[in-house]
């Protein structure tokens, strides 16, 4: 449990990056933490971060765990996404966290991984692809499925080259309509998947986009023969306090802070609601 | 066990006044509606009075509450934090069993899972509770069904029974025996056990015939709702006549959602406010995006009944979500508080061929 439950911890705004129309990526830095431990997170965990003045936001953390710069990538959406995109670097914001459980590394050792992104989907799945990169002998095959609407709104540009080329890395990248300047496959991301030769067993799937891509992705893979239990999302929900007490991110039985925010299909298919 | 004669009882909410900001029961002169409200005059306590309109939950869990103000100055980059929690000692008396019960559901979820909410736990650090038994059941109320009334069993420093002339004092806490040895109150015999016993008995004898018949009924209610085996359709039929106004919440001495807002309150400065939020309301689920997984009106209604009758919620609990107090039957305008919601999903499972 971290001690910043309930007041924020200061944080220092190194950096920002534009990556696509209205995303940018904040690098952070602590401010110092007499007494504390470094701040630490899991892969797949997030964080509730707060604008002053304008609020507070529940976001993932694309960052690798290990070594990286730790650092968020937010859309402008909202009232306090907006005040955030109007941060310049050396503003300071606020940091409760980290929260929710995070991937299953430890049961997925060895195995094959499949990861599908869609859309700025591919946030949440950094860390964990980020991670897998760097420890690539521990897996099987790694493919990497990842489709935006035009190549403007491919994420994490550099990552994508990196990724392409990385050993052990087999990656998918699709646009979804054809246009000049693209020589890439077109398509959603699910027709990839079907028109690509993916492994079966011992095979677990990242998946995380917008509802509609989700729900066709996740027919595909069944329709593949991949087990319920294997196919992995982090989902998304309003969310007011991160702890489990303001209940705005219930899901039937489940709080999405606590619970989740990582949930296999077949949890999330036995939650009895809409995802 | 002790007993304070009727004219006396006062005596003992005088006591608690004295170090505790007080709350009772009494009557609003305005609308002449009964409050769960401070007490700076203890005529105004009336034990005898209605169920209150609005549960004491709001003694614990503020309708509007600050819980942080911060000052950020851009010029030196410097941000200073204020926690704003209030452990001051509170004293609720004449507190009805349901009533009680919400407070132990709210203590159990605030207090009792991975994290502990450090606002309710302040709020909660300081409390003298005295419970008083319904001897006579009011209008809506189905607390038997639920198992949390007429008498309350465990979360009380003192539970008051009226037995006709007398009070019979249960005490519960230590907090509750040094009251009662403070005011040097009578003891009372054995035998006032079993006139307690009689006096709750008659409360259950006169229950109304929706409270009855649904009695025996609660247990498959439940099970039905947690493992949502019947025609959704249910849930539509409650839907339609829901008109989305959270009032049910409000009243619930068991709901416990709440909305953050940060406002700015000078040019430096701003706070943060908890306020209490309903899942009945449209924009509680909206994202930012403006997707809303949860926005047809009967999923909404079907959250709220999942919340207070299933199984899985009551892990969170030790117990049922609900806890009988009928408050939501009054203040619904569609007419769908809970007594009906269990008569309708009742109705559903006892369909032909179900």
């Amino acid at each position: 449990m971290s001690d910043n439950t309930t007041i924020p911890e200061v944080v220092t705004v190194d950096e920002i990056r534009d990556e696509i129309v209205d995303v940018k990526t904040f690098y952070l830095s602590f401010d110092e933490r007499p007494g504390k431990k470094p701040f630490a997170f899991k892969s797949g965990q997030f964080i509730m971060c707060t604008v002053f003045g304008a609020g507070e936001f529940a976001v993932s953390l694309p960052a690798c765990p290990e070594n990286d710069r730790f650092h968020l990538t937010v859309r402008r959406t909202g009232k306090v996404t907006n005040a955030l995109h109007e941060l310049k670097p050396g503003d300071k914001i606020g940091v409760r966290g980290p929260f929710g459980n995070g991937f299953p590394f430890e049961d997925i050792q060895s195995k094959n991984i499949i990861y599908v992104g869609g859309g700025i989907g591919i946030i949440p799945l950094r860390s964990s692809i980020m991670h897998v990169m760097q420890n690539n002998q521990k897996f099987g095959r790694i493919l990497m499925f990842y489709g935006a609407r035009t190549p403007r709104d491919l994420m994490y540009q550099y990552n994508l080259k990196e990724w392409k080329t990385a050993p052990g890395f087999e990656t998918f990248i699709a646009i979804d309509n054809p246009m000049p300047g693209w020589d890439g496959p077109t398509g959603f991301v699910h027709t990839l998947i079907k028109n690509a030769d993916i492994p079966v067993k011992d095979t677990v799937a990242f998946v995380c986009g917008p509802p509609m891509m989700f729900n066709a992705v996740i027919k595909e893979l069944l329709s593949r023969g991949l087990d319920e239990h294997s196919i992995i999302s982090t989902l998304e929900r309003h969310m007011k306090c991160g702890i489990g007490k303001c209940q705005h991110c219930s899901i039937g039985r489940t709080l999405v802070c606590t619970d989740g925010p990582v949930y296999t299909y077949h949890q999330i298919k036995t939650l009895g609601e809409q995802i | 066990m002790y007993r304070i004669s009727k004219d006396k009882v006062n005596d003992i909410a005088a006591a608690l006044a004295e170090e505790h900001t007080l709350y009772a029961p009494a009557l609003q002169r305005e609308t002449l509606q009964v409050m769960f409200t401070q007490i700076k005059d203890l005529a105004r306590i009336n034990l005898t009075a209605a169920l209150p309109l609005v549960p004491p939950k709001h003694v614990v869990f503020p309708q509007f509450g600050r819980t942080l103000s911060y000052a950020y100055d851009k010029a030196k980059q410097e941000v200073k934090f204020t926690p704003e929690t209030d452990n001051s000692p509170k004293a609720l008396f004449g507190v009805r069993a349901c009533d009680l019960t919400g407070i132990q559901c709210l203590d159990r979820f605030y207090l009792g899972q991975d994290f502990v909410d450090e606002v309710y736990r302040d709020h909660r650090k300081k409390m003298f509770i005295v419970a008083n038994t319904c001897v006579t059941p009011f209008r809506e109320c189905f607390c038997s069904c639920m198992d949390s009334g007429p008498s309350a069993r465990e979360g009380f420093d003192m539970n008051l029974t009226d037995l006709g002339n007398e009070y019979l004092i249960e005490i519960g806490s230590e907090k509750g025996e040094t009251l009662a040895k403070k005011l040097s109150l009578a003891s009372a015999p054995e035998s006032a056990k079993r006139d307690r016993e009689k006096a709750v008995d008659k409360s259950l004898s006169l229950f109304s015939k929706t409270a009855k018949d649904n009695k025996a009924w609660i247990s498959r209610v439940v099970n039905r709702v947690t493992t949502g085996l019947f025609d959704e359709k249910a849930w539509t039929y409650i839907g339609d006549q829901c008109l989305e106004c959270g009032a049910c919440s409000f009243v619930c001495p068991s709901c416990s959602c709440f909305n953050v807002v940060d406002s700015v309150t000078g040019k430096d400065s701003a706070e943060r406010t908890r306020t209490w939020d309903s899942c009945s309301f449209e924009g509680y689920s909206r994202m930012a995006g403006g997707h809303n997984p949860r926005k047809p009106v009967e999923d909404r209604r079907s959250k709220r009944c999942f919340c207070k009758l299933s199984y899985s919620q009551s892990k969170k609990y030790l117990r049922h979500g609900c806890v009988g107090c009928g408050r939501c039957a009054w203040v619904c305008p569609g007419d769908i508080g809970m007594p009906n919601v269990v008569t309708y999903i009742r109705r559903e499972i006892t369909k032909k061929g179900q």
